[in-house]
């Protein structure tokens, strides 16, 4: 170890420093009195961190290379710093009034973003390992920090005993691996595998890795977890689900598999298909049969985990580009989706029936007019931003000549646009019946919602940039 | 490398060197195994017996050991435990550091000082919340 | 700019009076359309007498650019420009003023109905179209005017939309009129692969070089001039009405009156002759299209008028007689001498108008019976009505005064005689024999059925509603002043153009700037070296020059004879030669041919597509799937979705499997 290691995971460095000192304020000053003021502190640690992170530029490996950090990592980080920071504001006001509101909150997000960071600059499957850990461990937490309520409790059980299971297929794939390639580190394994034909021990080792990660993006069939968590947490809790880890796991997904075992695209990439394909079905189709907005959010991500998995099937740098900027994408929506359910409530308590939408726009013309943009971006309906998202997924998996890959993707995005037609229809159509109350939005919640339909819109110019951004990422990652 | 499981053991001479290497083992097994039986006899022989349900019973930690496992239980057994097993695992960490104190770099000194500051801060805030308190 | 105000006017008129006259009232907005019209038709005049015949082209804006794909939006100006630009808004103003009386009060809308506003914009919108088309100066600026006056024309014969009959016969015109079309839009795709431009000038230049071009289109080789040629002539042979592609003309006459002489007799439907006229220097290296233009269009001359003998209806009677007019212009373009054609074009406006616009003066004295046979004896009724269309009827039969020319310079007689008779010298001149005999029976039959409906109209005793005939009554001045002025064109105009256009070759030279045989483009016209049919026909045999003349007094005498002299022939003829009449009656049961081998299998497909194809096929797919199995699906994932843990991890220990599975068995096999 050097010094120039410290510096290079600074970042991380800086927000766990930040995160014990914010835990040692908060528990020997006012304890949760405190925890409106470090929710907000914390949103602005990551933004900063996250205009910093964007600043660097270079290439550099740390810790005898157990931990990298390039182009795709800063990427991923940005993403995921900046949408933790966005769940953080629109999640403040239902969490106070809900009386959720611990100061431990945000510090447990914080760690879990810690560990998102490491994962996406782990370039060894031990600070794999270690980074999944640390950010599982921190979700187990925020999902029954509801703790007096049997759903929240049920969810954060549920949730750690699989994730127990998965960790422990990740385990087992891991040691497979070293068993078979001698070496843990990423470009260890890389050259193993480029030296010739893959031994079946490294396969199944490579097949218990991705599973274990398949878990954390919630990809069919390691995705039953998913909606009963997202219905158990508290809705906040399940944005943050939603959004940063998805990105993060999807990352060292990509890390793995270009990082680790790049060589050998075809192998990972069937596996990949098979769980991009299933996940992009299972979740159109189970979607359609829900009426609880949280569990068709949860299906909703499925689908879209499926989506950006196929991004990474391609196994080129183009689909590598594609499943950033799907991620993105994806994220952005949600945040301002999720504003929105943060708001749905009935005589002061939150509802999450869609039925309660019917003739929505009503009352509300602009906050459903936001919310139609985004169902449709969601639907991927040009010109909305989501419509893009897709279409560089598909691109990619066409160039790829896996022109079936997206045939079906496509018939999936058919079948998937049902249900978020269906909120629209509820919100414009039909008979109007007692639903959810006008107003009682919070103002970040309402710029969530607003900002996320609008860059929808807006970003058809250009994706705010991030197409060339996602490009120069993926090339740091795929040679 | 990745064929460390190819059977060189099959030739000869090497089988005799592996089981060499493993006598020491075999001899400390024969003896741990002599001394329980020992300690055990001895006790059935030498011990007064004066037996109470308390006596009896399993761990004395509250639970029967044979009963329904739908029951309620006080979390802060479960709590002391936890809290036990990280600073179980600090130790495990320091023991090795320790020994090999005076062969150590300032960077690894420094490691373990912040090692043991992160967990200090844990510590810190399970105390000021209240975890250590029975009651 | 006086070019750019006279195609614009109608277009400003149309946008405001059709868009804006709830704004500027209903009455406001016929005067404004009719106001620009005549301004129009004033300049187009001051145009065609300044006109100094050197070719102009007039940019308005830049029109396509792409690839080697590069034209402007420009105004040709030339001769036949000129002509035509007279012609057009000369007709429509008056058409304009006509309607003014015409539309005032129509049974076919309630009171709280307007309905004028929308029919001058659209005679305005037609105006503009049609000036678009004749000013264009490359192939696809004209057939954006082809286009727009085809839209006209749809949204004129279907302005009683309330009339069944109505929107089936703008559908018909429509439909028959995108057959042409589509072999306009190969003849101009054609051209524009073989020269690689649109614009006129370019064209013209290539068209020697065409002759001699060989390319393959559907299983054959072709000359590519002829090729251009016999495409082009069929998108002409739709607009103009021309055989097999006729049905639609007779149908138009449900528009109203106005519409009919406007645009189905006086300008859209001479948009083909026009094309053929315009592209003569393709058609001069083009022998074989020539012919065949001059073979359909002697035939649909005879076709047309025999069909004419036996109609009733009296718009019929002058949409055949209309259909068979274009075909004499036709046969004049195939025999080479493109300048009459454009005469026979020019004159037949005037009087076809005339005859189109006084038969709406006697439909509106009728209350608007359109049958000649509840007519009889109206002369005395409508005087003035009764004048303008015998002298329309002398100018589309040709009286004048044989001989007259070896005294006089000129032919002495109405329009029809100078021009119709040049068409009929001119395609014996060019040495078609099928095509000066059936031109010569068609003046036959001509003469015939013009006089028919003058003597059914006016003589005679008076037949149908009495209630009718009592009311009858002279129609406004302004329906009578476009009359007059027609009249006058029909009576002067073809003594005034006939040496412009056919009788002097020096005079007609400078008229069409000619030029001494130049190359194909210098002129408004192209005749080739070898054309020399106008010389020809300058020295014909005396019998053909008085042929048309015997012709029109024989069907005139005939006439008089079945209609004044003997009222019961007509009936005993038709009785003994029912076949025959039946044949003509119903137009040669061309629409029941094209019905049962077109129509029918087209809507038997079209239905079997509806019914099977998309209802059952598609419908039912999507249908079955997205309300059968979908939904089956999803309740088997709610099932699997049970809650229970150990169904999760059972399911993520199946999933380990498969993919265990799957790669053992494909992607370990390498």
């Amino acid at each position: 170890m050097n010094p120039g290691d410290l510096s290079t995971a600074l970042p991380e460095v800086l927000i766990s420093v930040y995160a014990m000192a914010a835990l040692l304020f908060g528990v020997y000053t006012g304890k949760d009195r405190t925890a409106g003021l470090l929710t907000w502190t914390t949103a602005a640690v990551f933004v900063l961190v996250a205009i910093w992170i964007g600043t660097i530029s270079g290439h550099r490996t740390a810790f005898d290379g157990l931990f990298i950090d390039d182009g795709f990592a800063r990427f991923a980080k940005v993403t995921v710093l900046l949408s933790a920071a966005a769940v953080l504001v629109i999640g403040h006001d239902y969490m106070n009034r809900r009386g959720l509101m611990r100061f431990e909150y945000p510090i447990v997000i914080a760690l879990a973003v810690i560990g998102m960071m490491v994962m996406v600059s782990a370039n060894d499957l031990m600070s794999l390992y270690m980074g999944l850990e640390l950010q599982s461990l921190s979700l187990y937490i925020v999902a029954s920090i509801r703790r007096g309520d049997a759903k929240s409790t049920e969810a954060g059980l549920k949730y750690f005993i699989l994730g127990a299971l998965s960790s422990g297929l990740l385990l087992y794939g891991a040691s497979l691996t070293y068993g078979f390639a001698g070496t843990t580190s990423f470009s260890g394994i890389l050259s193993t595998v480029q030296q010739g034909a893959m031994p079946i021990g490294l396969l199944f080792g490579l097949v218990f890795l991705l599973s274990g990660l398949a878990f954390k993006v919630s990809a069919v069939p390691f995705h039953m977890w998913t909606p009963d968590v997202y219905e158990g947490a508290p809705t906040p809790v399940t944005a943050f689900f939603a959004t940063a880890p998805k990105v993060a796991a999807m990352a060292l997904i990509a890390r793995l598999a270009e990082g680790a075992f790049g060589s050998a695209p075809k192998d990972w990439g069937q596996v990949l298909a098979l769980l991009s394909v299933a996940s992009m079905f299972w979740g159109a189709i189970a979607a359609i049969g829900q009426r609880d907005i949280k569990r068709l959010m949860a299906y909703s991500s499925i689908t879209h985990m499926g989506f950006a998995l196929m991004g990474l099937a391609a196994g080129t740098a183009g689909g590598v580009q594609a499943m950033l900027i799907y991620m993105a994408i994806y994220v952005t929506m949600n945040v301002g989706t999720f504003a929105f359910i943060l708001s749905m409530q009935k005589d002061g308590e939150p509802v999450t029936d869609i039925d309660s939408l019917r003739m929505y726009s009503r009352r509300e013309p602009l906050k459903a007019l936001a919310l139609l943009v985004l169902m449709f971006s969601l639907a991927g309906v040009p010109p909305m931003v989501g419509f893009f998202a897709k279409f560089y997924v598909l691109k990619a998996a066409v160039d790829a000549h896996m022109a079936w890959l997206a045939i079906l993707g496509v018939i999936a995005s058919v079948i998937g646009a049902f249900y978020y037609l269906r909120i629209v229809f509820y919100m414009y159509f039909g008979e109007e019946r007692e639903g959810i109350d006008a107003g009682g939005m919070s103002a970040g919640a309402w710029v969530g919602l607003m900002g996320s339909a609008a860059i929808m819109l807006l970003g058809v110019v250009n994706l705010f940039g991030i197409g060339s951004l996602a490009q120069a990422a993926a090339a740091t990652l795929v040679h | 490398m990745s064929r460390r499981w190819s059977l060189e053991a099959e030739k000869e001479p090497d089988v005799d060197h592996l089981l060499r290497e493993y006598l020491p083992i075999l001899i400390f097994l024969v003896i741990a195994v002599a001394l329980g039986l020992v300690l055990v006899l001895a006790a059935v022989v030498l011990a007064v017996r004066n037996p109470d349900p308390e006596k009896l019973s399993a761990y004395e930690c509250g639970f029967n050991a044979f009963d329904d496992a739908r029951m309620k239980f006080d979390v802060r057994f479960y709590l002391v435990s936890i809290l036990f097993i990280i600073f179980d695992l600090e130790v495990a960490f320091l023991f090795p550091w320790a020994v090999a104190f005076s062969g150590l770099s300032l960077v690894a000194f420094w490691s373990m000082m912040i090692f043991l500051a992160v967990l200090t801060v844990g510590f810190a805030y399970e105390w000021k919340k209240g975890a250590l308190e029975w009651e | 700019m006086i070019e750019q105000v006279i195609l614009f006017a109608p277009l400003v008129g149309a946008i405001i009076g059709g868009f804006g006259w709830k704004v500027i009232g209903e009455k406001g907005a016929l005067l404004l359309t009719t106001g620009l019209l005549f301004l129009a038709a004033l300049l187009s005049w001051i145009v065609f007498l300044t006109f100094d015949g050197a070719t102009q082209h007039i940019e308005i804006l830049r029109y396509i650019s792409s690839g080697s794909l590069d034209t402007s939006w420009a105004i040709r100006l030339d001769r036949l420009t000129t002509i035509m630009l007279i012609v057009v808004t000369t007709v429509s103003s008056l058409v304009h003023l006509y309607s003014w009386g015409y539309m005032a009060h129509d049974e076919n809308w309630t009171h709280d109905e307007p309905y004028k506003a929308r029919f001058f914009a659209y005679l305005s919108l037609f105006t503009f179209a049609m000036l678009m088309l004749v000013t264009a100066d490359n192939l696809v600026q004209m057939f954006f005017g082809w286009e727009g006056v085809g839209l006209a024309s749809y949204l004129l014969i279907g302005f009683y939309y309330k009339k069944p009959s109505a929107n089936a016969a703008a559908i018909k015109a429509f439909v028959v009129n995108r057959v042409g079309d589509f072999g306009f839009m190969l003849g101009i795709a054609t051209l524009f692969f073989l020269t690689d431009s649109i614009n006129f000038d370019t064209i013209f230049t290539h068209a020697p070089a065409l002759a001699k071009t060989n390319v393959t289109f559907l299983w054959s080789q072709w000359n590519a001039a002829d090729l251009v040629g016999v495409l082009l002539f069929v998108g002409a042979s739709g607009k103009s009405a021309q055989l097999f592609l006729h049905t639609w003309l007779p149908d138009a006459m449900e528009g109203p009156t106005p519409v009919s002489a406007l645009i189905h007799a006086a300008t859209m439907v001479t948009a083909g002759v026009f094309l053929v006229c315009r592209m003569s220097p393709i058609y001069e290296f083009a022998p074989a299209a020539k012919e065949l233009v001059l073979i359909i269009g002697a035939t649909t001359a005879f076709f047309a008028a025999t069909v004419g003998l036996v109609q009733n209806d009296i718009k019929r009677v002058i949409a055949y007689s209309t259909c068979s007019q274009l075909g004499y212009m036709f046969a004049a373009a195939g025999s080479g001498v493109y300048s009459v054609a454009m005469f026979h074009l020019l004159t037949h406006a005037f009087f076809k108008a005339l005859l189109f616009l006084c038969a709406g003066s006697v439909i509106t004295a009728m209350h608007h019976e359109q049958d000649m046979r509840n007519y009889g004896n109206l002369r005395k009724k409508i005087p003035f009505t009764f004048w303008m269309m015998v002298v329309g009827t002398l100018a589309i039969t040709g009286v004048g005064i044989p001989f007259s020319k070896e005294l006089f310079g000129i032919p002495i007689g109405f329009a029809g005689f100078d021009s119709k008779d040049a068409i009929i010298e001119a395609s014996y001149a060019a040495g078609s024999m099928y095509g000066f005999w059936m031109l010569v029976i068609a003046a036959v039959f001509t003469a015939f059925y013009s006089w028919r409906l003058i003597f059914m109209t006016f003589y005679g005793p008076e037949k149908g509603d009495h209630h009718k005939h009592e009311h009858a009554h002279e129609s406004p001045m302004v329906m009578l002043i476009p009359l007059g002025v027609l009249g006058l064109g029909a009576a002067f105009s073809g003594m005034v153009g006939y040496n412009y256009f056919f009788g002097n070759e020096h005079m007609l030279g400078q008229f069409f700037s000619l030029g001494e045989h130049g190359a194909p483009g210098t002129g408004a016209i192209y005749m080739g070296a070898t054309n020399h049919v106008i010389e020809t026909a300058h020295h014909l045999p005396e019998w053909v020059g008085v042929s048309a003349f015997i012709a029109m007094l024989l069907g005139f005498g005939v006439a008089w004879v079945m209609y004044i002299a003997r009222p019961d022939l007509p009936a005993r003829m038709a009785a003994a030669n029912r076949p025959l009449y039946l044949f003509l009656l119903n137009k040669w049961y061309f629409d029941e041919i094209y019905d049962a081998i077109l129509v029918k299998p087209a809507v038997a497909l079209g239905r079997f597509l509806w019914k099977k194809g998309d209802g059952e096929v598609i419908d039912g797919t999507i249908n079955g799937v997205s309300m059968g199995i979908v939904p089956w699906f999803t309740r088997l994932t709610a099932r699997a979705q049970s809650g229970y843990l150990f169904h999760y991890a059972f399911a993520m220990v199946i999933g380990i499997g498969v993919l265990m599975t799957w790669m053992t068995l494909t992607g370990g096999a390498h």
